[in-house]
């Protein structure tokens, strides 16, 4: 597809330089390259391209030998990853291997990676949901972490153009906690699921519970097809039905003939201009001849993901910036947060025995935040709130493995259907706490020699707390939907496992405290923007790309418009 | 490293093994394998055969052995499990035929039909069982389930997920189309394979 910069010399200096191609970069490149600037995408892994290298796509079970397992052998070299759970022979190929960024966790912090073009935009759970003022306002409201230089009204419209061009799938409730996205047609719940609602709703009033918000194309757009509940995202979609950058944006961002791509390029640090005051480029390693070289551009996007961009940031020093580039206030590395996750309850739902369902629909349910959104909804146990992800189904035979039986007849009776379960899981919001962070340790160096990472992170007393009432909220919502054989759980372990890292280069409105500005620009950097999670000040309790999204094309926008105006 | 040469090794003497199949007459008498374990010993390929055969034997459907899930689960065993897994799973063997011994005089493979059934029915109701699980993980802290159980949970995946039974005995569904909430189990019948 894109032009390949392969010939590293060639041409050294574009218009933009987008460092990154995940949700964020892909965003960044489609929106600079449409604007007209030629823009270079630097991508530390291989080129994955759409359909070509989705080599597992169609694979089923006995395909492989392990019927879709990940061999020991192969974990051993992403045993990070492998924490997930989510890790195997279909999919491996797009996790990172843990020596291409090697960090020490003081806390245990599973941080997963994907270092390829398009990133962990292949792999991601694409439910999408916009913030609302009740976000943008939190930190201001209670004093944790910084204010938002922005709020809802500043991205409303973002999010209307980001979503037009994704594609979300979902319905219009019109909750003021959770704003309604531009929808393409909700997924449908099934028979079990909309007896729950119904139950929950008229059982607990003020609590909603709706199909998930997906960037799943649920009609055709933009000659992409709509899904066809196969659910092997995370292999690649040959429809192109999820929102991915290989799907997506970066096929946008070549039609306009201004995108070049290099990959195996590891973003090494900013060049920072002492007298012109600011970014001429970036220094890049080649990962695979370890050649160092230095590309040059106008303006420079950082979207390496949270933490990757801001070990590129804390690498990039200068006789200006002794501590990191932008790092006036001293909050780079600081304020590292993620959702809390693995909380909640199952059970087990009594009817719809002669009721089933087609398609395998990646997407499940989701209970929007009810906790701490206006007067009657507030307790003084915690701050901030949590929403919940689920669904039901039935079982299959994996429900054999705890039958107290064996034999002939059992093993028939296993072809059919079993009991219909249902289970909810909280997605809870993480205060922005300075002591949660990452920082570099020049002493201990990766195989390119450049500092590894030290993450130093925990949730704390706010997060515990509100997990307990994920739990206890779970279960009461179970038996009240009459499902019987409710077991609540609590699998909370570390930060990391939600996948939602966020902060460390946050935004707000005072250089003195926060490293970005409203418009995602390093506040003493002005045509060097953060797009990614890095940028985040406060996380919410929602899935956050779609937030990256609308932050990143309205970032771009104002610096095509500011370097049109000669400010950049 | 160590590892890559055990397999290779190991490998050697599948081939080895292959042709001079005498060499793999167990201590008993003539081996009931007719299939060569990878990775397993040869004493607990028998085993994992015959549970296996016991736990989903053939009706009108296949059962384990035509669906070679014992070989399946010596692959898991060899490649899925790592060491310590293996080691662990050795013992697991090793305990069960060791139970088996004292209570019938005889390791689990060289039991009648009905002595297996009876030794089964005990384990299942002494073997703890599985959490319930969410996206893949146990909700709540698993405790370990044990030889039996274990073993039983691979015997029903290694025969659900073989080509034959997810081609024509469960329903096949690769591109369902888009999603469809609610519809008849009778429009289905079986459980779906995929």
């Amino acid at each position: 597809m894109a032009n390949f910069n392969i010939d590293a010399k060639k041409d050294m200096t574009y218009d933009a330089i987008v460092i990154g191609s995940g949700i964020s970069g892909g965003w960044a490149a489609k929106e600079l390259c449409e604007s007209g600037l030629k823009t270079l995408v630097l991508e530390r892994g291989r080129l994955v391209e759409h359909v070509i290298d989705y080599p597992t796509m169609n694979n089923d079970p006995w395909d492989t030998e392990l019927r879709g397992a990940a061999a020991a052998e192969e974990l051993k070299e992403r045993q990070i990853n492998a924490r997930t759970g989510f890790v195997g022979e279909n999919n491996i190929h797009f996790f990172a291997k843990d020596d291409e960024n090697p960090y020490k966790e003081v806390k245990p912090f599973m941080w997963v990676r994907a270092n390829q073009m398009g990133g962990r935009s292949l792999l991601w759970g694409k439910q999408c949901y916009r913030w609302s003022d009740l976000d943008f306002e939190a930190n201001a409201k209670d004093g944790h972490g910084v204010d938002w230089p922005i709020r809802y009204n500043d991205i409303k419209d973002w999010y209307t153009y980001v979503e037009k061009f994704a594609g979300i799938s979902g319905e219009a409730i019109g909750l003021p906690q959770l704003p309604d996205s531009h929808f393409l047609p909700p997924m449908e719940l099934n028979c079990v699921e909309k007896d729950v609602k119904k139950r929950i709703e008229k059982e607990f009033p003020g609590r909603n519970m709706i199909i998930g918000r997906v960037a799943h194309l649920t009609e055709p757009l933009n000659g992409r097809g709509q899904c066809q509940s196969r659910n092997r995202c995370d292999r690649g979609c040959p429809y192109g039905a999820y929102f991915s950058s290989n799907a997506v944006t970066l096929p946008a961002a070549n039609a306009t003939g201004n995108l070049t791509i290099r990959p195996f390029s590891l973003a090494d640090s900013i060049i920072y201009d002492e007298e012109k005051g600011k970014a001429v480029g970036v220094r890049v390693i080649d990962s695979e001849t370890k050649e160092v070289l230095e590309y040059y551009a106008k303006i420079v996007f950082c979207n390496a993901s949270t933490i990757g961009t801001t070990q590129l940031l804390l690498n990039s020093t200068s006789n200006r910036f002794e501590n990191g580039l932008g790092n006036d206030s001293g909050e780079l590395g600081h304020n590292l947060m993620d959702h809390t996750y693995r909380v909640g309850a199952m059970g087990k739902f009594e009817g719809h025995e002669d009721g089933y369902y087609k398609g395998r629909r990646p997407n499940g349910i989701y209970i929007p935040r009810y906790r701490n959104i206006d007067e009657k909804s507030t307790t003084d146990k915690f701050l901030r709130g949590y929403g919940y992800q689920g669904g039901a189904g039935r079982a299959n035979w994996g429900a054999g493995a705890n039958q107290e039986a064996f034999g002939g007849e059992f093993k028939d009776a296993l072809m059919k259907p079993g009991d219909w379960e249902f289970f909810i899981t909280g997605f809870a919001e993480c205060l922005p706490y300075h002591e949660n962070q990452v920082s570099l340790d020049k002493d201990k160096l990766d195989k390119w020699g450049r500092p590894t990472l030290v993450i130093d992170a925990e949730f704390k007393e706010n997060e515990l707390a509100i997990n307990k009432q994920i739990q206890i909220d779970a279960v009461e919502m179970l038996e009240k939907a009459g499902l019987k054989d409710i077991v609540g759980f609590d699998n909370e372990h570390g930060m990391g496992y939600g996948i939602h890292e966020m902060g460390t280069a946050r935004m707000g409105k005072d250089p003195k405290t926060s490293v970005l500005n409203a418009t995602n620009q390093v506040h003493a950097v002005k045509n060097v923007f953060v797009t990614d999670g890095a940028c985040m000040t406060s996380s919410s309790c929602v899935n956050p790309s779609l937030t990256y999204m609308a932050l990143t094309a309205r970032a771009a926008n104002h610096a095509v418009s500011e370097l049109k105006k000669k400010n950049l | 490293m160590q590892r890559r040469e055990a397999l290779k090794q190991t490998a050697l003497f599948g081939v080895a093994t292959a042709l001079f199949p005498s060499l793999l007459q167990s201590c008993k008498e003539t081996s009931r394998l007719n299939w060569q374990p990878q990775f397993l010993s040869v004493k607990h390929a028998e085993l994992v055969s015959s549970l296996v055969d016991t736990l989903l034997p053939k009706t009108e459907t296949p059962g384990a052995l035509e669906m070679k899930v014992d070989m399946f689960i010596d692959l898991v065993y060899g490649k899925l499990n790592g060491e310590a897994g293996q080691e662990t799973m050795d013992k697991g063997m090793d305990d069960f035929d060791a139970r088996c011994k004292e209570k019938f005089g005889d390791r689990f493979a060289d039991l009648s039909p009905e002595n297996k059934a009876e030794f089964l029915k005990m384990e299942e109701a002494n073997s703890p069982k599985f959490n319930g699980s969410i996206w893949g993980t146990a909700a709540g802290k698993q405790e370990p389930v044990g030889f039996y159980r274990n073993l039983k949970s691979t015997a029903l995946w290694g025969y659900f997920s073989s080509e034959e039974i997810g081609l024509k005995v469960l329903t096949y569904d690769p591109v369902p189309g888009p999603y469809q909430g609610c519809i008849p189990l009778a429009e289905v019948g079986n459980t779906y394979s995929l």
